[in-house]
């Protein structure tokens, strides 16, 4: 079982075009605020397994096109696709796109994780109860089955001991770390990162990029909006580079990073550098 | 100390008026707080139709005064064929006259919360009514407690108005108290004190979920 399991893995990795069906398929996805477009046509494709790294200057589009893949943003064209399944919008026999059922909406909504800048942590719950409500609310799973699933996480980020505590007394990075088993606690086809160590103190970042580590070694398909790019050297299968609300280049960490193809990758990285290195 | 016997001899026959006071506030808040959910909810997230009748019937309600609407449903409410017990007509009144304001607090406590929250909610794959039982009433409505409470306490005061119209209740006791011993100061000033013993214990209550409001939890 092992063993085919990372055969397949390899075949993948050394034939790309042979691979299975993308786990998340974004297409022609275009997004406007009144006259502004924030999104102009994005498509990509994530494989099963697969960390993508998306970065950009602000104001490119990045956080909007990850809450463009749960819809939590409306977008007026194009579609998206999780393991196949199509997530808002879905096309008829003409090719003409159709929006789903309210309710195939909700449910498709729960097979993805997202993680926020601000946690959004329920402050009324203790930190439990956070992680329980939705897979026993919303899913119908047994209160025990999902504490016992809970308490599982809870010791995998390492906040075993906070079970009982309210989120106010939390440091951001324990929240952090909550909010990303709460989001684990559905069983997600895909994980959704939205500058999560943004809002940060600067000694509380590794602890949440430790856990995201751990997920991504553990196979999570994963996408990721991040400021950190050393991290996001260390983390991604693929970087995304985003600018004026379409993908400017995308490739391996290093490529990006220290041979971008394109001006616009060349300008970002050296305005990151200069803020950045004391 | 002389001087106070009237309020002595009558203490009790006040104290029962004030049953009645809180049994018409207490029997009126339930369908005031329901009915004023319901019009928060409407004006929240109903379609426009019903968010503009809704703005209608707060503005209605709120620029006529309770003892004029009292008054109107007395004498005019029999005229129109129902045929309400007094009681239970005042008890309408003023449950429909604080509803009014009530939704106003309870569409604030659920304006107040953060988009991030229904963000959270809705990513776990809530359905509406799912985020509404679970993430945002919960919430909303111990942001509303503390402004909630202060109208109780309004509405206990208010029902002072009825005896207008002939209910009898603590205000009525204390008159017919006063036109029998000629000792209106003495009267009042017990009668004062015993809607402020109801309201001072309402208004430390407010304190205490203000508190909890607070503390997050």
């Amino acid at each position: 079982m092992e063993d085919t399991l990372s055969d397949a893995q390899s075949l993948a990795i050394e034939a790309p075009e042979t691979r299975l069906r993308p786990m998340l398929e974004i297409a022609g996805v275009t997004k406007r605020f009144g006259e502004h477009t924030v999104l102009r046509k994005v498509s990509l494709s994530v494989q099963p397994g697969e960390v993508v790294v998306v970065i950009g200057p602000s104001g490119s589009g990045k956080t909007t096109l990850l809450r463009c893949i749960n819809l939590l943003e409306e977008y007026e064209r194009g579609i998206v696709t999780v393991d196949g399944e199509p997530i808002g919008y879905r096309l008829d026999a003409g090719g003409q796109r159709i929006r789903m059922l309210e309710r195939d909406i909700v449910a498709a909504r729960a097979k993805i994780g997202i993680v926020f800048q601000s946690y959004n942590l329920f402050p009324h719950m203790s930190v439990l109860h956070n992680i329980t409500a939705a897979p026993i609310r919303v899913k119908g799973i047994a209160r025990a089955q999902a504490e016992a699933r809970a308490r599982e996480l809870l010791a995998m980020i390492g906040l075993s001991d906070k079970e009982a505590e309210y989120p106010v007394r939390l440091s951001g990075g324990q929240q952090q770390r909550v909010a990303i088993a709460r989001a684990l606690a559905m069983d997600p086809k895909i994980m959704l990162f939205d500058e999560v160590t943004s809002a940060l103190d600067p000694e509380l970042v590794g602890e949440v990029l430790a856990a995201m580590q751990q997920l991504a070694r553990a196979g999570m398909t994963m996408v990721v909006v991040t400021h950190e790019m050393s991290f996001a050297r260390d983390i991604a299968d693929r970087i995304v580079f985003m600018d004026g609300g379409v993908i400017a280049e995308e490739g391996k960490p290093e490529q990006i990073l220290f041979s971008p193809r394109t001006e616009r990758v060349r300008a970002f990285l050296k305005r990151y550098n200069e803020r950045y290195r004391i | 100390m002389s001087s106070f016997n009237p309020l002595y001899h009558s203490f009790w026959y006040l104290l029962r008026g004030a049953g009645m006071t809180l049994l018409m506030a207490g029997v009126a808040v339930v369908p005031a707080t329901v009915f004023g959910l319901v019009l928060a909810l409407a004006q929240v997230f109903g379609r426009r139709l019903m968010r503009a009748a809704v703005v209608g019937y707060l503005f209605l309600v709120r620029g006529i005064p309770l003892l004029v609407l009292l008054t109107f449903a007395y004498y005019l409410l029999p005229l129109t064929g129902i045929d309400l017990p007094p009681f239970w007509a005042v008890v309408l009144v003023i449950a429909l006259y604080y509803a009014a304001f009530m939704s106003e607090v309870f569409r604030a406590g659920i304006l107040s919360l953060p988009a991030a929250q229904w963000d959270a909610a809705r990513s776990l794959g809530m359905t509406r009514s799912l985020m509404l039982q679970v993430v945002v009433l919960p919430q909303a409505l111990r942001l509303a407690a503390p402004p909630f409470v202060s109208l109780c306490i309004s509405l206990v005061k208010a029902t002072s108005l009825v005896s207008i119209v002939g209910l009898w209740e603590l205000t009525m006791a204390s008159r017919e108290v006063v036109e029998r011993t000629l000792a209106p100061f003495q009267i009042f000033i017990g009668a004062a004190a015993i809607y402020f013993c109801i309201c001072y214990a309402l208004a430390l209550y407010g304190r205490h979920l203000e508190r909890r409001a607070i503390l997050g939890h």
